[in-house]
């Protein structure tokens, strides 16, 4: 059985949770480009999260708008972690206009049904 | 001669105060003057040396009368004394119950042992514990919050994502 350090995911968990903070819009690409392209759930878990929390459409549009990354994602942890971080945020305005653009726009199919089913979740909540 | 009603021996018996204040000690009782503080047999019940000459169904008549109340107080103290004693061999019953149920519960320290088992082990593996990873010295979410160089940020959060997925 491998087991990973715990100063390691503890590091990476801060780093995370740091980008995730910085009000440098730049951070969204990194975690982005590092974060949910990794091949660790639990990194794109995190990732996935920090950027719900920033509550911003660039950000949103990471998670929602992308084929195999947040609410897309192949893992079903990675994917419910994401909704349910949308569904947590107090002001889903931005939210609901991502999605709703996603719906409209999206050319791939999978990715427009997934977000009309987080759309009426969130509708709902 | 003395009134030797019923009431009025059980007055006698039990009233100490009133009866004692006019009763004059004529009787030649030996008992009478120390036994049940003088007031039991200050009726004469037995036959005076000095009043030998006096009816003698009269004295068997008092005689029948006090025993006869001695008796039916004799009963009452009887049930008293059984219903003393049925306590006494519940307490006692009990008592014997209490010790066969202690006998037969076997007493364990086990919790305990164990409690102080782990204790033992969180203590050895605290101190098998490098102290770098009981202080954590790694980076801080505050810290990289404030940063402003994102290519530093970037080649920081790269490099540990790396060292993570080169574990698994």
């Amino acid at each position: 059985m491998v087991t990973v350090d715990k100063k390691t995911v503890k590091n990476v968990s801060n780093i995370i949770e740091g980008l995730g903070m910085n009000p440098n819009s730049e951070c969204i690409g990194i975690l982005e480009d590092v974060g949910t392209n990794s091949k660790i759930d639990a990194i794109r878990e995190m990732t996935s999260r920090a950027l719900v929390k920033r509550n911003e459409e660039d950000a949103l549009r990471v998670v929602i708008a992308n084929k195999g990354k947040g609410i897309n994602d192949m893992s079903t942890v990675v994917a419910m972690s994401t909704i349910n971080e949308l569904l947590s945020l107090t002001d889903k305005t931005i939210a609901m206009k991502v999605l709703s653009n996603t719906v409209e726009m999206h050319s791939d199919e999978e990715v427009r049904d997934n977000a009309r089913s987080v759309k009426a979740l969130m509708a709902l909540s | 001669m003395a009134n030797l009603s019923i009431p009025s021996i059980r007055e006698r018996l039990f009233n100490t105060s009133k009866h004692e204040q006019t009763t004059q000690r004529n009787s030649t009782n030996p008992f009478a003057a120390t036994s049940f503080k003088g007031n039991v047999l200050t009726a004469d019940v037995f036959e005076s040396s000095t009043k030998q000459n006096e009816n003698q169904n009269n004295g068997k008549l008092k005689a029948s009368a006090l025993v006869g109340s001695i008796s039916g107080y004799g009963e009452k103290f009887q049930n008293m004394i059984n219903s003393v004693i049925s306590f006494g061999n519940r307490v006692k019953e009990n008592v014997v119950n209490g010790w066969n149920k202690m006998n037969s519960i076997e007493i364990s320290f086990a919790p305990a042992k164990e409690v102080m088992g782990n204790f033992y082990g969180s203590i050895k593996d605290t101190l098998n514990t490098p102290m770098s990873d009981i202080f954590f010295t790694g980076i801080s979410a505050k810290s990289v919050s404030k940063m402003d160089d994102m290519a530093q940020a970037r080649e920081l959060m790269a490099s540990h994502v790396e060292a993570w997925e080169s574990m698994v």
